[in-house]
């Protein structure tokens, strides 16, 4: 081959470190890979078909980003094990005469050669395997198959432009060391032995109080409003937290073992305690980014598997019955059962007239009133006088939804009677044990029993705010003294609503034909049949055109859920080998000498196993104490999307912890299999 | 009984092709006595650290037998070899060889940790043994703390502490000052005056002349001997130097 000298020095180069750069270079593939489908997707004309492509491609979009953005930092973090072991070589090179410039000659080229293979293959898996991603993505969003293979220039242009501008990043960095570091720096760069570290007791002490707080914050929370406000919160503290507690409370830990003579002096436990605590400040940051990165990869597969599988109960929780219809009354306080009468007749003869029988219907009447419990049990519904940023006022917000007696009794065939002042109570996730409910300078109202559950269904699933049903015998009444209670500017979003829903009898396409009619003809702007007095119809609803909607939705959540955690176990796999690689090195020497001194082979294979357990395991068990601990926080944050499935998300995260630790100890038997070649191999070549 | 045999040895290095074969020695013998203080020199090349490696069990010899203390090195298993050389043997090597991950206190426990010995009977061993070599006061020290002949004081105690039946040394002085060596030196000749056997490859006429037999080595075969009878070290140093200075000009065996 007729290539320069540069070219040829630097592709010898990346050939010699096979062992450092086939990984480095198969992440590089893979990054490239994902996110050259991640943007086909986005483009992919055959998601036209689907719905709600919108919503997918802005999800699809939006993980591009998060996949550029962990790329970036990954192969930063990756090219400084690269980096680390070539400054040797480059030191010997600076020595024998070549200058500073030419090391970052050959540096370009070695990107240059990384970069085409990475990019070129890259793209070429990508292309291969986009249109397989593209139909697991319309299998799991219930969409139509096509099977042609189309490749998007847009996305073939702009992976090649993000990650060649991530390769000279990479470049002028690895640039920057060799610049700044002399001959002989570089080449006894790789023995520069750090100085032990004295375990910090401080910052282990606030890593493990960080820790706790985190996890008493997840446990203790009750409502999925406040979850969705601390959860960054304490995500961010379990981050800091983990961190310290690797990095300092992993050296003190060692300290520990070390003081306890019977352990530490054993054959096995000897070698590894002691060259863990001599490296534990750069092997607690790399510990504690897998544990990171496994947490991250359990939650997001966990709780999007379960919002998929779990759509179909969700959806019926929220629709209990295929159509609904909602109406306001335009004067609450002529919110008797006349005006609805022609509203109801037209919505029945329109369904008859598509042959569509009217089961299970369920109609009534009702008053939503948001009010917060106040540290006396009693209920405040000015927003004005609430500490609006008062996180514990947030978290006791609670929806009142006021029902009168009659139509409680028509819909359950109940023939329940109440006194002026008594209501019937069902709180849905909330509990309330008091005999009498008091809103505050007004309303009073004595529990004078429970009411149905069927009511905890409905758009009360959604809120993300538990819901207090009251049954009362007069609404007028009622509506009247709780006013008294309200600012004038709270009273205006007192609405009286009506809700009617029922059963069709019909297949899913003439539940929908039924629901487009039933929207041009009763709402207004449309081809309005009659103008109902007193009443303006809302929103009409068919559960299977939501169901689309949900499975688009949940759909794409699910698919690029697997997508980000295929990137992070990758990159979560990566540290671990360049991790156990680097130090293989550095143990080689270690290992020599104490095979001199009398160590036989079984036992550096036992104390390699030793070492590598405790660096893989230690990871993986806290992150399934994280995940346990934010298990509770993460059910409530589901609620908010529809899911209220306690059962089924802990099957999704005990599975998912299951089959990535199966997948985590393949890796680690690849792992020390290499890491135990480089230090044994040492003496054989001796 | 000699403690240390060693018969016609024969070790022929060849190239992995077969093509270049270089013989490292030709057939060595000679015996050490116990309680012996046997320097062994040479030139570069001339079969020294071969003749160590032999003797340490670290490498297998083409031809020829080691019998140390009775038992044939040859025939010990290669499973039980690394056991065998952590019971009887002792090694100081000219870089020391210490582990920058352990203080010297735990570098010197090595041995007996890897022969699965109580932590009681191994600080019971090295609180005499400190004191003799007088690092009692910087076995909390990691290695890169400490000067080179402290690390290297600590290396002896390392090979001493298992009280093996031959202690070797590899240029014990080759990376240490004038000051640290002759320390040394003067810690191996007591060592040595409580009865512990030992070997040393050398190429310093000082370490060699603080033998009580040296023997020269030279063109892979032992060349020349002398014995130190009643000499004073001076004397001693005189004579090694007048045989080297014979090898150097290519004089015959008398």
């Amino acid at each position: 081959m007729n290539l320069g000298f540069y070219p040829r020095l630097a592709a010898d180069g990346i050939r010699k470190n096979k062992r450092m750069y086939l990984p480095y270079i198969l992440t590089c593939v893979g990054m490239v890979m994902m996110f050259y489908i991640i943007m086909y997707l986005a483009v992919s004309p055959s998601l036209d078909a689907v719905k709600g492509a919108d919503i997918l491609r802005e999800i699809f979009a939006l993980g591009s980003w998060v996949i550029t953005v962990f790329s970036a930092i990954f192969l930063f973090y990756t090219n400084s094990f690269l980096m680390r072991r070539r400054r040797r070589e480059f030191g010997l090179y600076n020595i024998l005469g070549m200058g500073k410039g030419n090391i970052a000659r050959i540096l370009v080229w070695e990107t240059v050669w990384t970069a085409i293979l990475s990019i070129g293959l890259g793209l070429f898996a990508g292309i291969a395997f986009s249109k397989l991603a593209e139909l697991g993505l319309t299998n799991v969003m219930h969409g139509e198959i096509t099977f042609d293979l189309t490749v998007s220039h847009l996305s073939v242009v702009r992976t090649a432009e993000v990650f060649g501008v991530i390769f000279v990043l990479l470049l002028l960095n690895s640039i920057r060391q060799v610049r700044f570091s002399s001959a002989i720096s570089l080449l006894r760069s790789e023995n520069a032995g750090e100085k032990p570290p004295r375990g910090n007791l401080l910052l282990g002490f606030a890593g493990v109080l960080l820790l706790v707080s985190a996890y008493t914050l997840a446990v203790s929370i009750k409502n999925p409003l406040s979850a969705l406000l601390w959860f960054f919160v304490a995500v961010l503290m379990v981050i800091v937290g983990t961190y310290l507690v690797m990095i300092a409370g992993s050296v003190l830990f060692c300290r520990l073992l070390q003081k306890k003579k019977g352990y530490y002096y054993k054959a096995n436990h000897f070698v590894s305690v002691s060259s863990m605590v001599y490296r534990m400040k750069r092997n607690g940051a790399g510990l504690a980014s897998i544990c990171i990165l496994a947490t991250m990869v359990l939650v997001m597969i966990s709780s999007t598997t379960c919002l998929y599988f779990g759509e179909e109960a969700a959806v019926a929780q929220r629709y209990p019955r295929e159509l609904n219809v909602n109406a306001t009354f335009t004067d609450e306080r002529d919110a008797s059962g006349e005006p609805l009468k022609p509203l109801r007749e037209a919505i029945e003869s329109i369904a008859r007239s598509h042959r569509a029988e009217l089961r299970n219907v369920c109609a009534y009447r009702y008053l939503n009133v948001s009010g917060a419990f106040t540290p006396d049990g009693e209920v405040e519904t000015d927003a004005d006088r609430l500490d609006r940023f008062n996180v514990s006022v947030l978290g006791n917000i609670t929806t009142f939804c006021f029902i009168p007696l009659d139509d409680y009794n028509a819909m359950t065939g109940e023939n329940r009677a109440l006194e002026d002042g008594q209501a019937l109570l069902y709180a849905y996730r909330t509990s309330f044990a008091g005999d009498t409910l008091t809103f505050k300078r007004g309303l009073t109202l004595q529990i004078a029993g429970t009411a149905d559950k069927f009511l905890g269904s409905g758009s009360a699933v959604i809120d993300v705010v538990p819901t207090v049903f009251l049954v009362v015998p007069d609404i007028y009444t009622t509506m009247e003294k709780l006013v008294e209670g309200m600012s004038e500017e709270t009273e205006q979003y007192l609405v009286m609503r009506w809700l009617y829903q029922f059963d069709t009898g019909l297949d899913a396409e003439e539940q929908k034909t039924l629901c487009q009619e039933l929207r041009t003809k009763l709402r207004d702007g449309g081809e309005q049949l009659i103008h109902f007095e007193g009443v303006t119809v809302g929103a009409i609803e068919c559960r299977e055109l939501e169901k689309e909607q949900f499975f688009s939705l949940y759909g794409s959540f699910f698919y690029i859920g697997i997508m980000l955690s295929l990137v992070f176990i990758l990159a979560a796999v990566l540290i671990i080998y360049y991790k156990q690689i680097s130090e293989g090195y550095e143990d080689q020497a270690r290992f020599d000498i104490m095979m001199k001194v009398g160590m036989t082979r079984p036992e550096i294979r036992k104390s390699i196993n030793s070492q590598l357990l405790t660096v893989f395991f230690l990871p993986l068990l806290l992150a399934a104490t994280h995940i346990c601990f934010a298990f509770p926080i993460i059910e409530k944050l589901l609620r908010l999307f529809g899911l209220n499935n306690v059962s089924l998300f802990g099957l999704t995260t005990a599975l998912s912890a299951a089959v990535f630790a199966v997948f985590y100890a393949v890796v680690y038997r690849l792992t020390s299999n290499a890491y135990y070649s480089i230090v044994s191999g040492a003496r054989e070549n001796a | 009984m000699s403690i240390l045999e060693v018969k016609n040895l024969r070790k022929v290095y060849s190239s992995r092709l077969g093509g270049n074969r270089v013989e490292a020695l030709r057939d060595v013998s000679f015996t050490v006595e116990p309680g012996e203080y046997v320097a062994v020199m040479g030139e570069s090349g001339s079969g020294k650290t071969t003749l160590l490696n032999i003797l340490a069990a670290l490498d297998k010899p083409t031809g020829g037998s080691v019998i140390l203390d009775g038992k044939d090195l040859s025939k010990i298993k290669e499973s039980s070899v690394a056991a065998f050389r952590r019971d009887n043997l002792g090694f100081v090597f000219q870089d020391f060889n210490l582990l920058d991950t352990f203080t010297l206190e735990d570098n010197i426990y090595l041995p007996l940790v890897l022969a699965g010995r109580s932590y009681q009977e191994m600080s019971s061993r090295l609180a005499p043994l400190a004191d003799r070599l007088g690092i009692g006061d910087i076995l909390k020290k990691y290695p890169y703390e400490v000067s080179g002949g402290q690390k290297q004081r600590a290396a002896v105690a390392r090979a001493m502490i298992t009280d093996p039946k031959l202690l070797l040394a590899d240029e014990p002085t080759g990376a240490l000052d004038s000051r640290a060596s002759d320390e040394l030196l003067r810690l191996f000749a007591a060592i040595n005056a409580r009865g512990q056997t030992i070997v040393m490859v050398t190429h310093s006429v000082k370490a060699a002349s603080s033998a009580g037999r040296v023997l020269f080595i030279k063109d892979g075969e032992v060349f020349h001997q002398l014995y130190r009878g009643n000499d004073t070290d001076e004397l001693l140093y005189q004579k090694v130097a007048d045989t080297l200075t014979l090898i150097a000009t290519g004089g015959r065996r008398q």
